[in-house]
Protein backbone atom coordinates (compact mmCIF):
# COMPACT_ATOMS: atom_id res chain seq x y z
CA UNK A 1 0.00 0.00 0.00
CA UNK A 2 1.28 3.16 -0.52
CA UNK A 3 0.62 6.92 0.43
CA UNK A 4 1.26 10.31 -0.52
CA UNK A 5 0.57 13.51 0.53
CA UNK A 6 1.43 16.93 0.98
CA UNK A 7 0.64 19.42 3.96
CA UNK A 8 1.50 23.30 4.55
CA UNK A 9 2.78 23.78 8.14
CA UNK A 10 2.55 27.49 9.05
CA UNK A 11 6.02 27.01 10.31
CA UNK A 12 10.01 27.59 8.90
CA UNK A 13 11.53 24.66 7.61
CA UNK A 14 13.76 24.29 10.53
CA UNK A 15 11.39 24.86 13.28
CA UNK A 16 9.46 21.95 11.33
CA UNK A 17 12.49 19.79 11.18
CA UNK A 18 13.11 20.00 14.58
CA UNK A 19 9.94 19.33 15.49
CA UNK A 20 10.22 15.92 13.29
CA UNK A 21 12.96 15.23 15.58
CA UNK A 22 11.51 15.94 18.92
CA UNK A 23 10.18 12.61 20.85
CA UNK A 24 8.05 15.16 23.04
CA UNK A 25 5.85 16.50 19.98
CA UNK A 26 6.30 13.30 18.24
CA UNK A 27 4.62 11.31 21.03
CA UNK A 28 1.77 14.37 21.28
CA UNK A 29 0.84 14.14 17.44
CA UNK A 30 1.06 9.77 16.64
CA UNK A 31 -2.61 9.00 17.03
CA UNK A 32 -2.43 6.36 19.80
CA UNK A 33 1.02 6.97 20.94
CA UNK A 34 1.43 6.50 24.52
CA UNK A 35 5.42 6.05 25.20
CA UNK A 36 8.53 7.57 22.61
CA UNK A 37 11.83 6.63 23.72
CA UNK A 38 15.21 7.70 22.39
CA UNK A 39 17.67 4.55 21.37
CA UNK A 40 20.25 6.33 20.03
CA UNK A 41 20.90 9.41 18.14
CA UNK A 42 18.38 8.16 15.01
CA UNK A 43 16.57 5.25 16.32
CA UNK A 44 13.22 6.11 18.47
CA UNK A 45 11.17 3.01 20.11
CA UNK A 46 7.46 3.96 20.11
CA UNK A 47 4.32 2.52 21.95
CA UNK A 48 1.08 3.18 20.58
CA UNK A 49 -2.47 2.18 20.76
CA UNK A 50 -4.11 2.15 17.77
CA UNK A 51 -8.09 2.68 17.90
CA UNK A 52 -9.37 1.95 14.76
CA UNK A 53 -13.17 0.47 14.46
CA UNK A 54 -13.20 -3.09 16.07
CA UNK A 55 -9.52 -3.00 16.89
CA UNK A 56 -7.54 -1.67 20.18
CA UNK A 57 -4.44 -2.98 20.50
CA UNK A 58 -1.24 -1.91 21.56
CA UNK A 59 1.69 -2.11 19.21
CA UNK A 60 5.82 -1.63 20.00
CA UNK A 61 8.02 -1.02 17.00
CA UNK A 62 11.08 1.12 16.64
CA UNK A 63 11.44 4.29 13.84
CA UNK A 64 14.30 4.66 12.50
CA UNK A 65 15.47 7.83 10.45
CA UNK A 66 17.96 7.22 7.43
CA UNK A 67 19.20 9.06 4.87
CA UNK A 68 19.16 12.47 7.10
CA UNK A 69 19.87 15.81 5.08
CA UNK A 70 18.90 18.21 7.50
CA UNK A 71 16.90 20.00 7.56
CA UNK A 72 15.85 19.45 3.81
CA UNK A 73 14.71 15.63 3.83
CA UNK A 74 15.11 12.38 5.65
CA UNK A 75 13.46 8.90 5.24
CA UNK A 76 11.24 7.18 8.37
CA UNK A 77 11.72 3.22 8.66
CA UNK A 78 8.92 1.90 11.05
CA UNK A 79 8.77 -1.59 12.23
CA UNK A 80 6.35 -2.88 15.07
CA UNK A 81 4.92 -5.77 16.16
CA UNK A 82 1.42 -6.49 18.65
CA UNK A 83 -0.75 -9.01 20.04
CA UNK A 84 -2.81 -8.46 16.75
CA UNK A 85 0.23 -9.06 13.47
CA UNK A 86 3.09 -6.94 12.21
CA UNK A 87 3.04 -3.65 10.65
CA UNK A 88 5.94 -2.06 8.87
CA UNK A 89 6.87 0.49 6.95
CA UNK A 90 8.82 3.48 5.09
CA UNK A 91 8.26 7.14 4.59
CA UNK A 92 10.14 9.90 2.88
CA UNK A 93 9.22 13.18 4.38
CA UNK A 94 10.54 16.12 2.37
CA UNK A 95 10.22 19.68 3.31
CA UNK A 96 10.23 22.60 1.14
CA UNK A 97 10.15 26.53 1.79
CA UNK A 98 7.55 28.65 0.79
CA UNK A 99 7.79 32.03 2.13
CA UNK A 100 7.07 31.80 5.91
CA UNK A 101 6.15 28.43 5.64
CA UNK A 102 6.82 25.27 5.37
CA UNK A 103 5.46 22.45 2.82
CA UNK A 104 5.90 19.01 3.63
CA UNK A 105 5.53 16.23 0.96
CA UNK A 106 5.69 12.84 2.34
CA UNK A 107 5.33 8.93 0.73
CA UNK A 108 5.08 6.21 2.64
CA UNK A 109 5.02 2.68 1.95
CA UNK A 110 3.60 0.27 4.35
CA UNK A 111 2.45 -3.62 5.09
CA UNK A 112 0.77 -5.50 7.69
CA UNK A 113 0.40 -8.93 8.56
CA UNK A 114 -0.94 -11.35 10.97
CA UNK A 115 -4.32 -11.36 11.98
CA UNK A 116 -4.48 -7.52 11.40
CA UNK A 117 -4.01 -7.83 7.76
CA UNK A 118 -6.83 -10.43 7.66
CA UNK A 119 -9.15 -8.24 9.24
CA UNK A 120 -7.45 -4.93 8.54
CA UNK A 121 -6.80 -5.25 4.75
CA UNK A 122 -10.31 -4.38 3.53
CA UNK A 123 -9.47 -0.65 5.18
CA UNK A 124 -5.95 -0.42 5.17
CA UNK A 125 -5.22 2.18 3.24
CA UNK A 126 -8.15 4.82 4.35
CA UNK A 127 -7.04 3.53 8.09
CA UNK A 128 -3.59 4.65 7.21
CA UNK A 129 -4.75 7.67 5.57
CA UNK A 130 -6.69 8.81 8.63
CA UNK A 131 -4.16 8.22 10.69
CA UNK A 132 -1.64 10.35 8.80
CA UNK A 133 -4.63 12.98 8.56
CA UNK A 134 -4.51 12.78 12.61
CA UNK A 135 -0.53 13.08 12.49
CA UNK A 136 -0.48 16.19 10.52
CA UNK A 137 -3.20 18.25 12.23
CA UNK A 138 -1.59 17.57 15.18
CA UNK A 139 1.33 18.70 14.00
CA UNK A 140 0.05 21.64 12.87
CA UNK A 141 -1.80 22.12 15.69
CA UNK A 142 1.28 21.83 18.03
CA UNK A 143 3.40 24.02 15.76
CA UNK A 144 1.08 26.87 15.32
CA UNK A 145 1.78 27.11 19.21
CA UNK A 146 -1.99 27.17 19.83
CA UNK A 147 -1.55 24.42 22.25
CA UNK A 148 -5.06 22.82 20.94
CA UNK A 149 -2.43 19.84 19.42
CA UNK A 150 -4.28 17.30 22.07
CA UNK A 151 -7.39 18.31 21.27
CA UNK A 152 -7.36 18.05 17.64
CA UNK A 153 -6.00 14.16 17.76
CA UNK A 154 -8.63 13.28 19.52
CA UNK A 155 -10.88 15.46 17.47
CA UNK A 156 -9.62 15.22 14.09
CA UNK A 157 -12.71 12.97 12.67
CA UNK A 158 -14.34 15.26 9.50
CA UNK A 159 -10.74 16.19 8.40
CA UNK A 160 -11.16 13.66 5.07
CA UNK A 161 -8.69 16.14 2.86
CA UNK A 162 -6.42 17.67 4.12
CA UNK A 163 -4.05 18.20 0.74
CA UNK A 164 -5.51 21.84 0.14
CA UNK A 165 -7.82 24.31 1.90
CA UNK A 166 -7.32 24.36 5.01
CA UNK A 167 -4.00 24.88 5.88
CA UNK A 168 -3.69 27.99 3.56
CA UNK A 169 -7.17 29.12 5.62
CA UNK A 170 -5.23 29.41 8.61
CA UNK A 171 -2.18 31.30 6.78
CA UNK A 172 -3.27 35.13 6.62
CA UNK A 173 -3.53 35.58 10.06
CA UNK A 174 -0.08 34.04 11.47
CA UNK A 175 1.96 34.10 8.66
CA UNK A 176 3.82 36.92 9.65
CA UNK A 177 3.75 35.66 13.65
CA UNK A 178 3.62 32.22 13.22
CA UNK A 179 7.88 31.64 13.32
CA UNK A 180 7.86 33.52 16.69
CA UNK A 181 4.84 32.16 17.67
CA UNK A 182 5.78 28.66 16.82
CA UNK A 183 8.94 28.88 18.96
CA UNK A 184 7.31 30.30 21.65
CA UNK A 185 4.39 27.67 21.56
CA UNK A 186 6.96 24.69 21.57
CA UNK A 187 8.42 24.94 24.31
CA UNK A 188 5.12 25.04 26.44
CA UNK A 189 4.40 21.74 24.37
CA UNK A 190 7.57 19.76 25.17
CA UNK A 191 6.99 21.03 28.94
CA UNK A 192 3.81 19.63 29.26
CA UNK A 193 4.54 16.49 27.63
CA UNK A 194 6.83 15.18 30.00
CA UNK A 195 4.35 16.09 32.41
CA UNK A 196 1.41 13.88 30.53
CA UNK A 197 4.00 11.15 30.03
CA UNK A 198 4.99 11.65 33.48
CA UNK A 199 1.50 11.50 35.05
CA UNK A 200 0.79 7.90 32.95
CA UNK A 201 4.39 5.95 33.97
CA UNK A 202 2.99 6.55 37.90
CA UNK A 203 -0.47 4.78 37.31
CA UNK A 204 1.53 1.03 36.59
CA UNK A 205 3.36 1.65 39.95
CA UNK A 206 0.01 2.24 41.60
CA UNK A 207 -1.49 -0.27 40.42
CA UNK A 208 1.30 -2.53 42.28
CA UNK A 209 -1.39 -1.90 45.26
CA UNK A 210 -3.79 -3.96 43.42
CA UNK A 211 -2.30 -7.59 44.34
CA UNK A 212 -1.15 -6.69 47.90
CA UNK A 213 -5.05 -5.82 48.17
CA UNK A 214 -6.03 -9.09 46.29
CA UNK A 215 -4.15 -10.78 49.84
CA UNK A 216 -4.82 -8.84 52.20
CA UNK A 217 -8.92 -9.83 51.12
CA UNK A 218 -8.06 -13.41 51.15
CA UNK A 219 -5.70 -13.81 54.23
CA UNK A 220 -8.86 -11.95 55.74
CA UNK A 221 -11.44 -14.20 54.32
CA UNK A 222 -9.36 -17.17 55.41
CA UNK A 223 -9.32 -15.63 58.89
CA UNK A 224 -12.67 -14.99 59.26
CA UNK A 225 -13.59 -18.84 57.74
CA UNK A 226 -11.50 -20.33 60.23
CA UNK A 227 -13.10 -18.48 62.77
CA UNK A 228 -16.50 -18.95 61.55
CA UNK A 229 -15.79 -23.36 61.15
CA UNK A 230 -14.02 -23.10 65.07
CA UNK A 231 -17.00 -21.20 66.52
CA UNK A 232 -19.90 -22.58 64.35
CA UNK A 233 -18.46 -26.31 63.76
CA UNK A 234 -16.98 -27.94 67.11
CA UNK B 1 -7.83 -18.14 20.16
CA UNK B 2 -9.91 -16.85 23.25
CA UNK B 3 -10.34 -13.80 24.09
CA UNK B 4 -8.78 -11.62 26.76
CA UNK B 5 -10.28 -11.39 29.80
CA UNK B 6 -12.47 -8.83 31.08
CA UNK B 7 -15.83 -8.18 33.19
CA UNK B 8 -19.31 -8.75 32.00
CA UNK B 9 -22.67 -6.62 33.25
CA UNK B 10 -26.02 -7.93 31.73
CA UNK B 11 -28.26 -4.51 33.11
CA UNK B 12 -32.10 -4.83 32.46
CA UNK B 13 -32.62 -1.02 32.05
CA UNK B 14 -31.51 1.65 30.11
CA UNK B 15 -30.52 4.02 33.18
CA UNK B 16 -27.93 1.39 34.54
CA UNK B 17 -26.51 0.67 31.11
CA UNK B 18 -25.86 4.59 30.83
CA UNK B 19 -24.62 5.11 34.18
CA UNK B 20 -22.03 2.08 33.67
CA UNK B 21 -20.97 3.94 30.35
CA UNK B 22 -20.77 7.59 31.92
CA UNK B 23 -18.31 5.68 34.77
CA UNK B 24 -15.86 3.12 32.32
CA UNK B 25 -16.22 5.53 28.96
CA UNK B 26 -14.58 3.91 26.30
CA UNK B 27 -13.04 1.14 28.28
CA UNK B 28 -16.65 -0.45 27.84
CA UNK B 29 -17.35 -1.77 24.75
CA UNK B 30 -21.73 -2.44 24.41
CA UNK B 31 -22.52 -6.13 23.50
CA UNK B 32 -25.30 -6.47 21.13
CA UNK B 33 -25.48 -9.35 18.80
CA UNK B 34 -21.70 -9.66 18.84
CA UNK B 35 -21.21 -10.38 15.58
CA UNK B 36 -18.50 -8.04 15.11
CA UNK B 37 -17.31 -7.63 18.71
CA UNK B 38 -16.91 -11.47 19.63
CA UNK B 39 -14.94 -11.48 16.49
CA UNK B 40 -12.18 -9.61 17.81
CA UNK B 41 -12.14 -10.46 21.26
CA UNK B 42 -11.57 -13.88 20.41
CA UNK B 43 -8.87 -12.60 17.61
CA UNK B 44 -7.34 -9.86 20.17
CA UNK B 45 -7.36 -7.45 18.21
CA UNK B 46 -9.72 -5.31 21.02
CA UNK B 47 -9.11 -5.57 24.89
CA UNK B 48 -11.63 -3.62 26.82
CA UNK B 49 -12.20 -3.70 30.31
CA UNK B 50 -16.18 -4.56 30.34
CA UNK B 51 -19.04 -5.82 28.25
CA UNK B 52 -22.20 -4.11 28.56
CA UNK B 53 -24.67 -6.83 27.39
CA UNK B 54 -27.48 -5.00 26.69
CA UNK B 55 -29.78 -8.02 25.52
CA UNK B 56 -31.54 -8.09 28.12
CA UNK B 57 -32.61 -4.07 27.94
CA UNK B 58 -36.77 -4.55 26.87
CA UNK B 59 -36.78 -0.73 25.53
CA UNK B 60 -34.27 -1.13 22.83
CA UNK B 61 -36.72 -3.98 21.41
CA UNK B 62 -39.29 -4.04 18.98
CA UNK B 63 -40.36 -2.50 15.25
CA UNK B 64 -43.08 -0.09 15.70
CA UNK B 65 -45.21 1.77 12.94
CA UNK B 66 -45.78 5.39 14.53
CA UNK B 67 -48.23 8.38 13.42
CA UNK B 68 -45.63 9.94 10.59
CA UNK B 69 -42.54 7.60 11.01
CA UNK B 70 -41.03 3.87 11.80
CA UNK B 71 -39.21 3.20 14.90
CA UNK B 72 -36.97 0.58 14.53
CA UNK B 73 -35.30 -0.45 18.21
CA UNK B 74 -31.01 -0.52 18.26
CA UNK B 75 -31.48 -4.37 20.06
CA UNK B 76 -34.13 -5.19 16.01
CA UNK B 77 -32.01 -8.58 14.70
CA UNK B 78 -31.33 -8.16 11.10
CA UNK B 79 -33.43 -11.12 10.39
CA UNK B 80 -36.69 -8.98 12.42
CA UNK B 81 -36.32 -6.90 9.48
CA UNK B 82 -36.34 -8.86 7.07
CA UNK B 83 -38.85 -10.40 7.90
CA UNK B 84 -41.46 -8.00 9.44
CA UNK B 85 -44.64 -6.88 7.41
CA UNK B 86 -44.40 -3.34 8.86
CA UNK B 87 -40.99 -2.77 7.26
CA UNK B 88 -42.22 -4.65 4.28
CA UNK B 89 -45.10 -2.10 4.38
CA UNK B 90 -43.15 1.31 5.68
CA UNK B 91 -39.82 1.21 4.70
CA UNK B 92 -39.15 -1.67 1.71
CA UNK B 93 -35.78 -0.25 0.96
CA UNK B 94 -34.75 -2.02 3.91
CA UNK B 95 -36.07 -5.14 3.44
CA UNK B 96 -34.79 -5.33 -0.04
CA UNK B 97 -31.09 -4.26 1.60
CA UNK B 98 -31.46 -6.90 4.18
CA UNK B 99 -30.92 -10.27 2.85
CA UNK B 100 -27.40 -8.85 1.53
CA UNK B 101 -26.06 -8.51 5.80
CA UNK B 102 -23.91 -11.34 5.64
CA UNK B 103 -25.50 -14.56 6.13
CA UNK B 104 -28.82 -15.94 7.35
CA UNK B 105 -27.58 -16.91 10.50
CA UNK B 106 -25.61 -13.84 11.29
CA UNK B 107 -29.12 -11.76 10.93
CA UNK B 108 -30.65 -13.97 13.82
CA UNK B 109 -28.20 -12.96 16.02
CA UNK B 110 -26.80 -9.20 14.61
CA UNK B 111 -28.15 -6.02 15.46
CA UNK B 112 -29.28 -3.14 13.34
CA UNK B 113 -28.39 -0.79 16.24
CA UNK B 114 -24.84 -2.60 16.14
CA UNK B 115 -24.37 -2.04 12.75
CA UNK B 116 -25.14 1.36 12.59
CA UNK B 117 -22.92 2.15 15.80
CA UNK B 118 -19.93 0.00 14.19
CA UNK B 119 -20.37 2.33 10.56
CA UNK B 120 -18.36 0.06 8.45
CA UNK B 121 -18.15 1.98 5.31
CA UNK B 122 -19.10 -0.98 3.38
CA UNK B 123 -22.27 -1.95 6.00
CA UNK B 124 -25.86 -2.06 4.43
CA UNK B 125 -27.66 0.02 7.56
CA UNK B 126 -25.97 2.99 7.44
CA UNK B 127 -26.63 3.98 3.69
CA UNK B 128 -30.10 2.80 3.78
CA UNK B 129 -30.42 5.40 7.11
CA UNK B 130 -29.09 8.28 5.21
CA UNK B 131 -31.32 7.26 1.55
CA UNK B 132 -34.65 7.34 3.83
CA UNK B 133 -33.80 10.21 6.19
CA UNK B 134 -33.40 8.55 8.79
CA UNK B 135 -33.09 10.06 12.69
CA UNK B 136 -30.97 8.10 15.36
CA UNK B 137 -31.44 8.60 18.92
CA UNK B 138 -28.58 8.57 20.96
CA UNK B 139 -29.05 8.34 24.78
CA UNK B 140 -26.35 9.48 27.38
CA UNK B 141 -25.89 11.20 30.57
CA UNK B 142 -27.57 14.49 29.04
CA UNK B 143 -30.65 13.18 28.03
CA UNK B 144 -31.60 11.94 24.35
CA UNK B 145 -30.59 13.45 21.35
CA UNK B 146 -31.68 13.06 17.70
CA UNK B 147 -29.14 13.35 15.17
CA UNK B 148 -29.74 12.73 11.41
CA UNK B 149 -28.59 9.74 9.47
CA UNK B 150 -26.73 12.05 7.17
CA UNK B 151 -24.84 14.05 10.34
CA UNK B 152 -24.66 10.56 12.01
CA UNK B 153 -21.09 9.28 10.19
CA UNK B 154 -18.23 11.28 10.38
CA UNK B 155 -15.33 9.39 9.24
CA UNK B 156 -13.74 5.85 9.01
CA UNK B 157 -15.22 3.93 11.89
CA UNK B 158 -16.23 7.51 13.01
CA UNK B 159 -19.29 8.75 14.01
CA UNK B 160 -21.44 11.39 16.22
CA UNK B 161 -22.28 9.60 18.98
CA UNK B 162 -19.90 10.34 22.09
CA UNK B 163 -18.08 7.15 24.04
CA UNK B 164 -20.65 7.94 26.75
CA UNK B 165 -23.57 7.56 24.56
CA UNK B 166 -25.57 4.81 23.30
CA UNK B 167 -27.94 4.22 20.03
CA UNK B 168 -31.34 3.34 21.26
CA UNK B 169 -33.10 2.89 18.11
CA UNK B 170 -33.77 5.04 14.84
CA UNK B 171 -37.10 6.84 13.47
CA UNK B 172 -37.83 6.73 9.81
CA UNK B 173 -40.46 8.88 8.35
CA UNK B 174 -43.09 7.70 6.27
CA UNK B 175 -42.37 7.90 2.34
CA UNK B 176 -45.15 9.50 0.07
CA UNK B 177 -47.07 6.44 -1.55
CA UNK B 178 -45.11 6.64 -4.95
CA UNK B 179 -41.89 6.47 -3.52
CA UNK B 180 -39.82 3.44 -5.37
CA UNK B 181 -36.82 1.63 -3.82
CA UNK B 182 -33.82 -0.56 -4.92
CA UNK B 183 -30.98 -1.91 -3.76
CA UNK B 184 -27.80 -3.30 -5.37
CA UNK B 185 -24.65 -4.61 -4.10
CA UNK B 186 -21.62 -7.02 -5.10
CA UNK B 187 -19.51 -8.83 -2.87
CA UNK B 188 -16.65 -11.49 -3.84
CA UNK B 189 -19.06 -14.32 -2.31
CA UNK B 190 -22.61 -14.10 -1.02
CA UNK B 191 -22.25 -12.66 2.74
CA UNK B 192 -18.76 -11.07 2.18
CA UNK B 193 -18.09 -7.32 2.64
CA UNK B 194 -19.56 -5.40 -0.06
CA UNK B 195 -17.09 -3.70 -2.60
CA UNK B 196 -19.73 -1.86 -3.50
CA UNK B 197 -23.73 -1.24 -3.14
CA UNK B 198 -25.81 1.29 -3.96
CA UNK B 199 -29.56 2.35 -2.17
CA UNK B 200 -31.82 4.51 -4.57
CA UNK B 201 -35.34 5.84 -3.61
CA UNK B 202 -37.67 7.80 -6.02
CA UNK B 203 -40.47 8.85 -6.76
CA UNK B 204 -41.43 7.99 -10.10
CA UNK B 205 -44.14 10.52 -11.56
CA UNK B 206 -44.92 10.28 -15.16
CA UNK B 207 -41.96 7.37 -15.90
CA UNK B 208 -39.38 10.36 -14.75
CA UNK B 209 -37.55 10.18 -11.54
CA UNK B 210 -38.32 12.78 -8.66
CA UNK B 211 -36.37 13.49 -5.85
CA UNK B 212 -34.28 10.40 -6.15
CA UNK B 213 -31.91 9.53 -3.75
CA UNK B 214 -28.47 7.63 -4.45
CA UNK B 215 -26.29 6.41 -1.47
CA UNK B 216 -23.13 4.67 -2.21
CA UNK B 217 -21.30 2.20 0.51
CA UNK B 218 -18.32 0.78 0.32
CA UNK B 219 -16.86 3.75 -2.06
CA UNK B 220 -15.36 6.34 0.65
CA UNK B 221 -15.12 6.09 4.40
CA UNK B 222 -18.94 6.87 5.06
CA UNK B 223 -22.07 7.10 3.16
CA UNK B 224 -21.88 8.78 0.21
CA UNK B 225 -24.64 10.72 -1.32
CA UNK B 226 -24.41 11.51 -5.62
CA UNK B 227 -26.05 14.70 -5.14
CA UNK B 228 -24.68 15.24 -8.17
CA UNK B 229 -26.61 12.55 -10.02
CA UNK B 230 -29.26 13.08 -8.08
CA UNK B 231 -29.65 16.67 -9.82
CA UNK B 232 -29.27 15.07 -13.16
CA UNK B 233 -31.86 12.53 -13.17
CA UNK B 234 -34.24 14.62 -11.73
CA UNK B 235 -37.58 15.21 -13.91
CA UNK B 236 -35.88 13.12 -16.65
CA UNK B 237 -37.44 9.81 -17.85
CA UNK B 238 -35.17 6.38 -17.75
CA UNK B 239 -32.86 5.76 -20.77
CA UNK B 240 -29.75 4.65 -21.73
CA UNK B 241 -28.52 7.75 -22.72
CA UNK B 242 -29.01 9.02 -19.18
CA UNK B 243 -27.47 6.25 -17.44
CA UNK B 244 -24.44 7.12 -19.93
CA UNK B 245 -24.68 10.68 -18.81
CA UNK B 246 -24.97 9.88 -14.68
CA UNK B 247 -21.64 7.63 -15.36
CA UNK B 248 -19.87 10.85 -16.07
CA UNK B 249 -21.09 12.42 -13.18
CA UNK B 250 -20.59 9.78 -10.68
CA UNK B 251 -16.57 10.21 -11.57
CA UNK B 252 -16.67 13.45 -10.35
CA UNK B 253 -18.63 12.43 -7.01
CA UNK B 254 -17.02 9.27 -6.02
CA UNK B 255 -12.98 9.11 -5.48
CA UNK B 256 -12.56 4.93 -3.85
CA UNK B 257 -9.72 3.92 -2.85
CA UNK B 258 -7.89 0.49 -3.82
CA UNK B 259 -8.30 -2.75 -1.38
CA UNK B 260 -6.28 -5.49 -1.87
CA UNK B 261 -8.71 -7.21 -4.22
CA UNK B 262 -9.94 -4.08 -6.50
CA UNK B 263 -8.41 -1.48 -8.00
CA UNK B 264 -9.93 2.31 -7.64
CA UNK B 265 -10.68 1.62 -11.09
CA UNK B 266 -12.54 -1.07 -11.26
CA UNK B 267 -14.76 -0.01 -7.77
CA UNK B 268 -15.60 3.32 -10.12
CA UNK B 269 -16.54 1.04 -12.86
CA UNK B 270 -18.68 -1.27 -10.82
CA UNK B 271 -20.52 1.56 -9.06
CA UNK B 272 -21.44 3.02 -12.43
CA UNK B 273 -22.94 -0.68 -13.51
CA UNK B 274 -25.18 -0.80 -9.68
CA UNK B 275 -26.03 2.61 -10.65
CA UNK B 276 -27.59 1.78 -13.89
CA UNK B 277 -29.05 -1.41 -12.50
CA UNK B 278 -31.01 0.76 -9.61
CA UNK B 279 -31.81 3.87 -12.42
CA UNK B 280 -33.81 0.86 -14.15
CA UNK B 281 -34.88 -1.39 -10.93
CA UNK B 282 -36.58 2.31 -10.32
CA UNK B 283 -37.71 2.98 -13.70
CA UNK B 284 -39.25 -0.59 -13.82
CA UNK B 285 -40.93 -1.00 -11.07
CA UNK B 286 -43.12 2.33 -11.23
Amino acid sequence: MELLGEQLIGAGRQTVWDALNDPEILARCIPGCEEITRLSENQLQVKLMVKMGPVRSRFAGTLTLQDIKAPESCSLVFEGTGAAGFAKGGSTVALTEEGAQTRLNYAAKASIGGKLGQVGGRLIESSARKMADEFFSAFQAALSGNGAGDNAADSAPGNGELQSGRPEADAPEGASVQPAAAGAGAQPAVAAAPAAAHAQSSRPEGSGWRPELYRVFWFALGVFFTLLVSRWLP
Amino acid sequence: MKAPSFDYVKPDSLDDVLALLAQHGDDARILAGGQTLLATLNMRLSEPELLIDINAVEALKGIEAKDDHLWIGALVRHSQIEDSPVVAQHAPLLMQAAPHVGHRAIRNQGTFGGSIAFADPAAEWPVCTVALDAVFHLAGSQGVRKVPAAEFFLDLYTTEMASDEMLIGCEIPFSPPDTKYAFQELARRHGDYAIVGVAATAQMRGGAFNNARLVFLGMGNTPIRALDVEQLVEGKAFSDDLVSQAKQALVGVLQPSADLYSSANTKMHLAGVLMGRVLKQLAESA
